[in-house]
């Protein structure tokens, strides 16, 4: 006959701490494993924008960034980001270029959409609509959250790349084409995956959406 | 060599990637702003270590000292500032990087423009006697690469006499001076003789420095009327 043996109180207080040690790991891990926990999500339409024709909600994976648009700054630029919204090219649409806390760059709608990524070019592809002209004579402050277009090393070479800083940068006025600035979310763009040795992501995360607010 | 070639891809694979939005603009390494808050909008920048760049890393210059740097910076800034935005927008000059001991292939030289990076590399030790209008005469050489049309050298070439030829390069002569002629013969100092272009820029810069000389003989006058027409035509508000 086996007798039964009562757990002194220490043995009670291993075994109770083992419990939490263990409940404690296994929350940790699920919560670690959820880069996007503390990340607020913004719902535009609980939002009043001032001018809701120039604002643009692009949906990733942790949730929206929404982008007021300044076409009094760059008609031409704006022109060409609405029309290819409002076309829903960017769906899909890869960040290849992600730099951490400097900025994240998407766009490439030829070599960067989902399914169909060319490492070999991305970054190089075109919208098919052509070139427009660098619009930079206006004074602009590039502040974190600002968005721009990205072009190649010659002026008037912008097309649907477009990039948003994360940080501050002040020698980009006079160079890059400002389209907008982020106004809610700019945490979500934080999360956007990188790579420490490289600019160029393999396997980038990818925009779901980018619509119109309007 | 396969061990080498292994420690070179350790090495790239330990190095996180750096966000240097200077290299990113100019590619010129190692450099910090200065000073960008400028009324003409010209960015400066300095060394804040040694660099090296160009075809086979043939173009050094070394970081200055805080004060060299400050005491040069007003007399660039001051010479600089004559150059409206508009002006040096058109001929595509808006970075001015300071640093010492510049040098091109081990030559020595006072700047080094490059109007496709929008660069001015400046030497701030560079002879303090030469040193605001040599400022002038590297910016001319910036408008020079951008308006090579305007400021033909054939036509340039013909105001000497025949029997004046220039060396092929500024460097493949020993015609280097720069103190300015009392009595110019048709060249501003000795370095005019070196090349047509260095001709042309020698004359700028005593025109936008202010110490032509006295007497200007005909072959210089109709130099200078060529280099005050070449600029009025890129901007007829600009004051030579």
């Amino acid at each position: 006959m086996i007798e039964k043996i009562k757990a002194s109180t220490s043995e009670k207080i291993i075994f109770l701490f083992v419990l939490i040690l263990g409940l404690f790991s296994i929350t940790s891990f699920l919560l670690l494993k959820d880069k996007c926990l503390f990340v607020k999500d913004y719902d535009p339409k609980k939002i009043d924008f001032k001018d809701p024709n120039n604002i643009a909600v692009l949906n990733v994976g942790c949730g929206n960034v929404i982008i007021e648009l300044y076409p009094e700054i760059s008609p031409i630029g704006v022109e060409r980001f609405k029309t290819l919204v409002r076309s829903k090219s960017y769906d899909g649409v890869a960040f290849h270029r992600v730099i951490k806390n400097k900025l994240v760059q998407a766009g490439d709608l030829e070599f960067g959409k989902k399914g169909n990524i060319d490492y070999g070019k991305i970054g190089t592809g075109k919208s098919g609509l052509g070139t427009i002209k660098s619009e930079i004579d206006k004074e602009f402050n590039y502040l974190k959250g600002s968005v721009g277009l990205a072009r190649t090393q010659k002026y008037d070479t912008e097309d649907s790349q477009f990039f948003i800083i994360l940080q501050d940068e002040p020698l980009y006025e006079g160079e890059f084409t400002p389209i907008g600035k982020v106004i809610y979310g700019i945490k979500v763009l934080e999360k956007i995956k990188y790579l420490d040795k490289s600019e160029y992501v393999l396997r980038p995360d990818f925009i779901n959406s980018l619509r119109m607010f309007n | 060599m396969k061990l080498f070639k292994f420690i070179l891809l350790c090495l790239f694979l330990i190095s996180p990637v750096q966000a240097d939005t200077i290299y990113e603009l100019i590619k010129i390494p190692h450099l910090e702003i200065y000073n960008i808050k400028t009324e003409n909008k010209l960015r400066y920048l300095n060394a804040k270590q040694a660099f090296t760049i160009g075809v086979d890393n043939n173009i050094n210059c070394f970081k200055s000292s805080k004060q060299d740097l400050d005491k040069k910076y007003k007399i660039i800034e001051k010479n600089l500032n004559r150059y409206s935005q508009n002006f040096l927008k058109k001929i595509n000059l808006k970075y001015i990087v300071m640093c010492e001991d510049l040098s091109i292939s081990g030559i020595k030289t006072a700047g080094i423009p490059d109007n496709i990076m929008k660069t001015l590399i400046v030497d701030i030790k560079f002879n303090d006697k030469y040193f605001e209008r040599v400022l002038h005469h590297e910016v001319f050489h910036i408008i020079y690469d951008s308006y090579k049309n305007i400021f033909d050298e054939k036509i340039w070439s013909k105001f000497n006499p025949k029997e004046f030829k220039y060396a092929k390069c500024s460097t493949c002569t020993e015609k280097i001076g720069l103190d300015t002629y009392s009595k110019p013969d048709g060249f501003i100092t000795e370095y005019s003789r070196s090349t047509a272009s260095e001709d042309m820029a020698e004359v700028f810069s005593h025109l936008m420095y202010g110490n032509l000389p006295s007497e200007v003989d005909p072959i210089l006058q109709k130099k200078i009327e060529f280099i005050k027409k070449g600029i009025s035509k890129i901007d007829e508000n600009f004051i030579l």
